[in-house]
C-alpha cells in the first residue's frame, strides 16, 4: 500500500537578509537552511513522532508540509497529490483533509467566542460540508467525551485538558485524513497527559486516523508512535520503528537522547551517554557531521566528510559515519 | 526536626495565602509547612493549580497586591521574613536569595548585553568594575560556557537556549546566594540539555554550598537532583520526606497515582496511559475534609469529615492521611 503522505528530500530556507543585492551577489549568508533533505512516509492508521529540539527544524517541516512556506527543492505528495499552490494560488490538494493541532491550545482558541461557535467556524470556512452545524458540533463534543453543555463555554472556563480536548474536537471537524499534533502534551500535567493521549490513540483507531505527532518528550513517543525520526539541525539524524530505536538505537544522538531520559527513581543507575557543548547555529553548520561537535564518538572522519545516510534494514535508517553496534547482537 | 543545635536555612511554618477575587477569597496555599536546610536541595512537585508559584512568590515576598498572609511564618537563616523592612528584604534579594526562572528569554533583558547585566546583578557589592567584570568571566566559565570573554559582549537573542539558561544560573550564583531558587528551570530544554544542567546544578551546589529550591514537575529530574522532596497539591503539601522515603514508599495516594501516571515508569507499550480522573477541588469553595478525597479511591467516611494533618512516622516521612496512616 502507497504511503498517505509522501516527502522526498524537502529543503525549506528563509531569507536572512531582504536587501536583493546581498542576495544576488551571495555576501554574508543570504539564506538559512532550516530543513535540509528530509524524506518521510506517513500511512493511514499510523503515528509517526518526529523528535527534536527547539530550532531543530520541526515547525518548518510541518509548514512545508501544509504547505504554508514553499519548499526550495523536494517533493511532498499527499494521497499521490502534489502539496502546493496551484496556478490561481489555491492550496492543492484540499486543506481539509490535513488537520492542524496547534501546541499552546488557550492560544489558538479565540477568547470571545463560545465552544460552539468556535466548533463550528470550520464549516463556516467549507459550507456544504455539514447541514447541520449545531448536529456536528455535539458529534464532536461527543468524539471528545465532552458533555453537550460545554457547547456554551468559553476558553477562559476550560481546564488545560478540556481545552486541549476542544483543539482536537476542532482538528476533527472537516474529517481529515491526516493530524498534526504540534506538542500535543506539553505544558499538561502527566495526570492528564495520559487521558490527551488516550483520546489521540482512540480517535485514530476508530477514524483510521494519520497523524504526526511533534514532540520533545520521549515518555510521549513510546507509548503513541509506530515510528520515529530525530531532527537535529534540519535533518533526520535517525529514523525507523519507535520499538526498534527505543531498544536498539545507532545513532550517538538518538542514543544520548534516550539514556537522558531520568527515571522517577533515586537509584536508577542508567548507563548513561553524556553529550558536551552546545547545538550549533543555523548559520553556522558545522563541517563534515553536523553533530561531530557534540559527539563522544568523533573521529577524524566526522569532522571532514558528510556522511551518506546508511540504511541498516527496510525501515531503519542513520546518518552516521560509525553506527553504534547494535546492543543486542 | 531531630537536630535542634543546626537550624535549617529556610523554615516555611504553617504558611496560609489567600487571594481576595471578585468570587471570594482564594485560600491558595493553606498550613504549608517544611523546611530546607544548609546545603540541601529540595524538590517541590505538585501539578498546576497546587500553589507552588505562590509559595515562591511568599518567600522571595513579592505576592500579588490582593495576595493575604493569613498565618504562619517564613524564617530565613532565623530572620522572619513577613516582618522584615521593605529595604532589608530587598537587600537579601538577589544577594542571599536567588532565583532563576523557567524562561530565559524572559528573565534575560534582550537590549543589553550579557555583560552588562552580570555587572548591574551585583550593584551591591563594592568592588571596581574590571573587577566585577574579572567575577563575571570566572562564573561563565564555571557553568560550563566557552568562550566567556566573547559571550560577555554579546546579546541573548545571540546564545541558545541551554547557554542563555546557564546565563541565568551564573548570574543567580553571581552574589554566592545562600538559597538558590530555581522554578522550572529545565523544562524549556530537550532531554541531553537538561541532564547537563541538572549535572552542573549539582556540582555547583556543591562547589558554593548554597541550598536550592528546585520546582519542577519533572518526577525524574527531581530523584535525580534532590535530597528531599515535599509534594504539593491544591494548596497543601500531602507528604514530605527524603527522595528515597517518597519515590520508593510513597504512602499519600495522590503521590501514588503521580508515581503511577508517569510515563517513564512505563516501559511496557500500552495504549491505555493511567491517569488521576477526576478535577483539582476549587479553591474559593474548598469542600470539607480532605483535599484529595474525590479523587482518591481510597477514601473512608473520616476523609470527609476532617482534613488530615501532615504528620510524621517518625522518620522524618511525612504524610497527610487518614488511610496511609493507619495502614502503616
Amino acid at each position: 500500500m502507497s504511503a498517505l503522505l509522501e516527502v522526498r528530500d524537502l529543503y525549506v530556507r528563509y531569507p536572512r537578509s531582504r536587501r536583493v543585492i546581498n542576495q544576488i551577489t551571495g555576501r554574508g549568508a543570504a539564506w538559512v537552511d532550516v530543513v535540509e533533505g528530509v524524506s518521510l512516509d506517513v500511512s493511514r492508521g499510523e503515528t509517526l513522532a518526529i523528535i527534536g529540539e527547539s530550532g531543530s527544524g520541526k515547525t518548518s517541516l510541518i509548514m512545508a508540509l501544509m504547505g504554508l512556506v514553499t519548499a526550495r527543492r523536494g517533493d511532498v505528495r499527499f494521497n499521490g497529490e502534489a502539496v502546493g499552490r496551484n496556478v490561481r494560488g489555491r492550496l492543492q490538494p484540499d486543506r481539509r483533509r490535513i488537520a492542524m493541532m496547534f501546541q499552546d491550545p488557550a492560544g489558538s482558541l479565540s477568547p470571545r467566542m463560545k465552544v460552539r461557535s468556535l466548533l463550528a467556524e470550520p464549516y463556516r470556512i467549507h459550507p456544504g460540508v455539514a447541514d447541520d452545524p449545531d448536529a456536528e458540533v455535539q458529534r464532536l463534543l461527543d468524539l471528545v467525551g465532552l458533555s453537550p453543555e460545554f457547547a456554551d463555554r468559553y476558553a477562559h472556563q476550560l481546564s488545560g485538558g478540556q481545552a486541549r480536548r476542544i483543539g482536537v474536537a476542532r482538528s476533527l471537524a472537516l474529517h481529515p485524513d491526516l493530524i498534526i499534533a504540534d506538542e500535543p502534551t506539553a505544558g499538561l500535567d502527566v495526570s492528564i497527559q495520559g487521558d490527551v493521549l488516550n483520546l489521540l490513540s482512540g480517535l485514530q483507531e476508530r477514524l483510521g486516523l494519520a497523524l504526526i505527532v511533534i514532540t520533545h518528550n520521549l515518555n510521549v513517543v513510546r507509548h503513541i508512535a509506530d515510528r520515529m525520526a530525530i531532527m537535529y539541525l534540519g535533518r533526520f539524524l535517525e529514523q525507523g520503528p519507535s520499538e526498534e530505536i527505543f531498544r536498539h538505537a545507532r545513532h550517538p544522538y538518538t542514543r544520548a537522547l534516550l539514556s537522558a531520559n531520568p527515571e522517577p527513581d533515586p537509584d536508577a543507575r542508567t548507563e548513561r551517554l553524556e553529550l558536551t557543548g552546545e547545538v550549533p547555529s543555523l548559520l553556522a553548520r558545522p563541517s563534515g557531521c553536523e553533530f561531530h561537535t557534540r559527539c563522544p564518538f568523533v573521529q577524524d572522519d566526522c569532522r571532514a566528510v558528510f556522511p551518506s545516510p546508511t540504511r541498516l534494514d527496510t525501515e531503519h535508517q542513520v546518518l552516521c559515519h560509525f553506527p553504534l553496534p547494535d546492543p543486542d547482537v | 526536626m531531630s537536630e535542634p543545635e543546626i537550624a535549617p536555612l529556610l523554615e516555611v511554618d504553617r504558611l496560609s495565602v489567600s487571594y481576595d477575587t471578585d468570587r471570594g477569597r482564594l485560600r491558595a496555599l493553606r498550613s504549608v509547612s517544611f523546611d530546607i536546610g544548609r546545603g540541601e536541595i529540595v524538590g517541590i512537585v505538585g501539578e498546576s493549580g497546587c500553589g507552588k508559584s505562590t509559595l515562591i512568590s511568599a518567600v522571595i515576598r513579592l505576592l500579588a497586591s490582593n495576595a493575604r498572609l493569613d498565618d504562619g511564618a517564613i524564617r530565613f537563616d532565623g530572620e522572619d521574613l513577613m516582618s522584615l523592612a521593605p529595604d532589608r528584604m530587598r537587600a537579601l534579594r538577589g544577594a542571599r536569595l536567588a532565583m532563576v526562572f523557567q524562561d530565559p528569554m524572559t528573565s534575560l533583558n534582550p537590549v543589553l548585553s550579557i555583560g552588562r547585566q552580570m555587572l548591574d546583578v551585583q550593584y551591591q557589592r563594592k568592588a571596581s568594575g574590571t573587577d566585577k567584570r574579572e567575577r563575571s568571566l570566572a562564573m561563565l566559565q564555571k557553568v560550563g560556557i566557552p568562550d566567556p570573554e566573547r559571550r560577555l559582549r554579546e546579546y541573548p537573542h545571540q546564545l541558545s537556549g541551554g547557554m542563555r539558561q546557564r546565563v541565568a544560573i551564573a548570574m543567580a550564583l553571581l552574589m554566592e546566594p545562600a538559597l538558590l531558587i530555581a522554578d522550572e528551570p529545565t523544562t524549556a530544554l530537550d532531554a541531553t540539555l537538561e541532564v547537563q544542567i541538572i549535572h552542573q546544578l549539582k556540582a555547583l551546589q556543591a562547589d558554593f554550598g548554597c541550598s536550592i529550591l528546585f520546582i519542577s514537575h519533572h518526577l525524574g529530574v527531581i530523584a535525580e537532583l534532590c535530597d528531599r522532596v515535599v509534594v504539593m497539591y491544591a494548596g497543601e503539601v500531602v507528604e514530605s520526606g527524603t527522595v528515597r522515603q517518597v519515590f520508593h514508599e510513597p504512602r499519600h495516594p495522590y503521590t501514588r497515582k503521580l508515581l503511577e501516571c508517569d510515563p517513564a515508569r512505563i516501559s511496557e507499550r500500552t495504549r491505555q496511559l493511567p491517569i488521576i480522573a477526576g478535577a483539582l477541588p476549587d479553591l474559593v469553595e474548598l469542600p470539607e475534609g480532605c483535599v484529595f478525597r474525590t479523587r482518591c479511591d481510597r477514601a473512608v467516611a473520616e476523609c470527609a469529615q476532617r482534613r488530615p494533618a501532615l504528620e510524621d512516622a517518625g522518620d522524618g516521612h511525612r504524610v497527610a492521611c487518614f488511610v496511609a496512616r493507619s495502614t502503616s
